[in-house]
């Protein structure tokens, strides 16, 4: 393998491991607020992508309003399936919330299939996101170089949002202790509205990059996506926001890294990152930047 | 307890033989999940076949059963045993994919209910089993026909083969393509090995690169090789590409846009070279029903399964006896069908010829016929 391949396998996998990355901060400041694996969330980027879609090819809004669509509609979405399926269930045991998740899971997943059957549709990319640069011998396309740049700096946003601001402020507490929270007089519920809303709509960026980089939408690509992330957010030590990136990069840098060097073990890349995860849970059950729960938060 | 369940039917027939009743044939087919695509196509033939020849010569009614498989294996399994045990179907038509066929295949075998696959090509389907048959050729002679057409035609000599190692199909036809391409004088120079459901083959794509071979075979479906395809584009990959009949599919096209100019793969039939009387009179019919004129190969192969199982019931004396209908099936020969002359043999595989098509703006365009 020369530099130039080895090059080449790196972008890729960084662009792979921004996308998960996106994915996974959503997992990690749920987990963080509610001790809940939202693992709905996969099919929230799925919805993602889909919002974009109709965007751009039924309501034929430019680029950039159909992902200011889908950032709106995902946020939303998410904001209401913790109102409708996760609030009524605050006290009840952690299992239940787990499995009211799975629930809304299938729930999206059956209700795109009802409604727009299961065949993928082509995702009108534009042209100049498809646009291939060469740089210094290697080749990508503008998408490659654009999702790390755009999930770097939506990380900013929300490390700014989670340690300037006052509502950053309540979220850390909230991820400390809910009760104590209450008797501050901080609506606690609000707090995890805009939680589910910000990382719901993390993930509709995650969706349309996906879509932009695998140009289809179905009703199920968001759940090997979602497992993926979800691994990403435990390795990286789940409850941080860091870590969630660095376990993103991680598994995105596997994936790569198993098709370069072992071409004949390339269909297993999917268990590579699950093979990470277990080995995680063996030896740093709290993941790589993992947070000590009794302690600090984010 | 056997013997009265005989005795019953055999009253029940005799008491139902003079007025014209419903017999259950079962559909198993992928309608949602990934592979969704084909077996709406595959089930659209299906059912326009039964439109146009509902009852069978004694009167009787053919109703079709269907099953979603949902496109998974375990999934296609339960809804064979749904069918067998609580429809009572008298067969089974599909399911489309290798392996899930397997598993219908499978439990039919136990049950001694004849299966007809519209489109699965895996050798080994039909090996050591009563029951299985296919309307389709086989993944060896799909696999030389593309090895030999690559070589004799084309003058390519080196390849790299991407495998689906989730799906039989692909391991199938990767063996066969492998096996005439290397005995016709062409070089393997690398197998990759991914698994279906992936979207991300930037790696793939780099790693063929830096092979550089004179063409690619991709013995997969179409949801991963229009990905493959258009991210060898973006790295600048451009070489000739073959598939299977895993990608002759509208959707293939769809998804794949640009990337895919100029893509070959074979295929069973093409409406532009009806090769029989009845697919003429089913492309008319089929034109008159949906205003057009492309009748897809799934669409005709559906077709197919389904006018071969009404033929044997036919000639059934008992148009439910499925060991009957079973016989009848495998005796079939010079079966005048939608996609060409069927030609069965007592292991349930179909003699027929192929078809080469290559994508020419955004259509699929037919190229060649080859006969076995």
């Amino acid at each position: 393998m020369d530099l130039t391949m080895f090059m080449q396998q790196m972008v890729n996998g960084f662009s792979l491991g921004s996308m998960y990355a996106l994915i996974a901060i959503g997992y990690t400041m749920v987990y963080g607020v509610l001790r809940l694996i939202n693992f709905a969330h996969g099919d929230i980027m799925m919805v993602g992508g889909f919002l974009g879609y109709f965007g751009i090819a039924v309501l034929d809004l430019p680029f950039g309003a159909a992902v200011l669509l889908a950032i709106v509609g995902s946020a939303l979405l998410g904001m209401a399936s913790d109102r409708i399926a996760y609030r009524p269930l605050r006290s009840a045991p952690k299992i239940s919330l787990l499995i009211t998740a799975i629930g809304v899971s299938f729930f999206l997943e059956n209700a795109f299939n009802v409604f727009f059957g299961g065949v993928p549709r082509a995702f009108p990319v534009p042209a100049y996101l498809e646009n291939v640069v060469d740089f210094m011998s290697l080749t990508m396309p503008v998408s490659a170089i654009i999702v790390p740049i755009i999930t770097a700096f939506l990380l900013a946003i929300i490390l700014w949002v989670l340690y300037k601001t006052k509502y950053g402020m309540a979220i850390r507490a909230l991820a400390f202790d809910v009760g104590t929270v209450n008797l501050m007089g901080i609506d606690a519920n609000r707090i995890i509205t805009l939680v589910f809303g910000m990382g719901s709509a993390l993930a509709a960026v995650g969706g349309i990059f996906w879509a932009v980089n695998y140009p289809s939408v179905e009703p199920m690509m968001g759940v090997l996506v979602g497992l993926k992330a979800f691994a990403a957010a435990v390795v990286g030590g789940i409850g941080s926001v860091g870590g969630a990136v660095l376990g993103g990069l991680i598994i995105g840098f596997t994936e790569v890294v198993v098709i370069a060097f072992f071409p004949e073990l390339g269909g297993y890349k999917d268990a590579f990152a699950f093979i990470f995860l277990i080995l995680i849970l063996l030896f740093k059950p709290t993941g790589i930047l993992g947070i000590d729960f009794e302690k600090s938060r984010f | 307890m056997r013997k009265l369940a005989v005795l019953a039917t055999s009253v029940a027939l005799l008491a139902s033989s003079s007025f014209a009743k419903e017999i259950n044939v079962g559909v198993t087919m992928s309608m949602s999940g990934p592979l969704a695509a084909y077996g709406q196509t595959a089930y659209e033939g299906i059912e326009f076949a039964n439109s146009l020849q509902p009852k069978l010569k004694n009167g009787d009614t053919v109703k079709l059963v269907l099953v979603d498989t949902k496109g998974d294996k375990v999934e296609s399994a339960n809804a064979a045993t749904r069918l067998i045990s609580s429809d009572k179907v008298v067969g089974i038509l599909g399911e489309l994919t290798s392996t899930n066929t397997a598993q219908v295949m499978a439990i039919a075998e136990k049950k001694q209910i004849p299966v007809i696959s519209p489109v699965a090509t895996n050798d080994k389907l039909t090996e050591q089993k009563e029951f299985a048959n296919r309307v389709c050729f086989t993944d060896s002679f799909q696999g030389a026909v593309v090895a030999n057409y690559a070589v004799k035609d084309l003058k390519l000599k080196t390849a790299v083969v991407v495998v689906d190692q989730a799906q039989v199909y692909s391991l199938g036809l990767a063996k066969a393509f492998t096996e005439a391409f290397t005995k016709a004088g062409g070089k393997i120079v690398k197998e990759i090995k991914v698994s279906s459901g992936d979207k991300d083959f930037k790696a793939v794509v780099s790693q063929i690169k830096a092979a550089n071979p004179d063409f690619l075979f991709l013995p997969m479906y179409h949801p991963e090789v229009s990905m493959i395809a258009r991210q060898a584009k973006q790295i600048g990959l451009v070489k000739p590409m073959f598939s299977g009949d895993g990608v002759a599919n509208q959707t293939f096209i769809d998804l794949g846009g640009d990337a895919v100019e100029g893509y070959m793969f074979t295929d069973f039939f093409d409406y532009g070279a009806p090769p029989t009387q009845r697919s003429k009179d089913f492309i008319a019919a089929y034109s008159q029903k949906t205003g057009k004129q492309e009748v897809n190969s799934f669409v005709a192969l559906g077709a197919d399964a389904y006018n071969l199982m009404v033929d044997a019931m036919n000639r059934c004396a008992n148009p439910e006896d499925s060991i009957c209908i079973n016989k009848e099936i495998k005796a079939t020969v010079n079966f005048e069908g939608v996609s060409g002359v069927i030609n069965m043999d007592k292991t349930g595989n179909s003699t027929r010829s192929a078809v080469i098509k290559v994508v020419q703006n955004g259509k699929a365009v037919y190229k060649a016929t080859v006969n076995p």
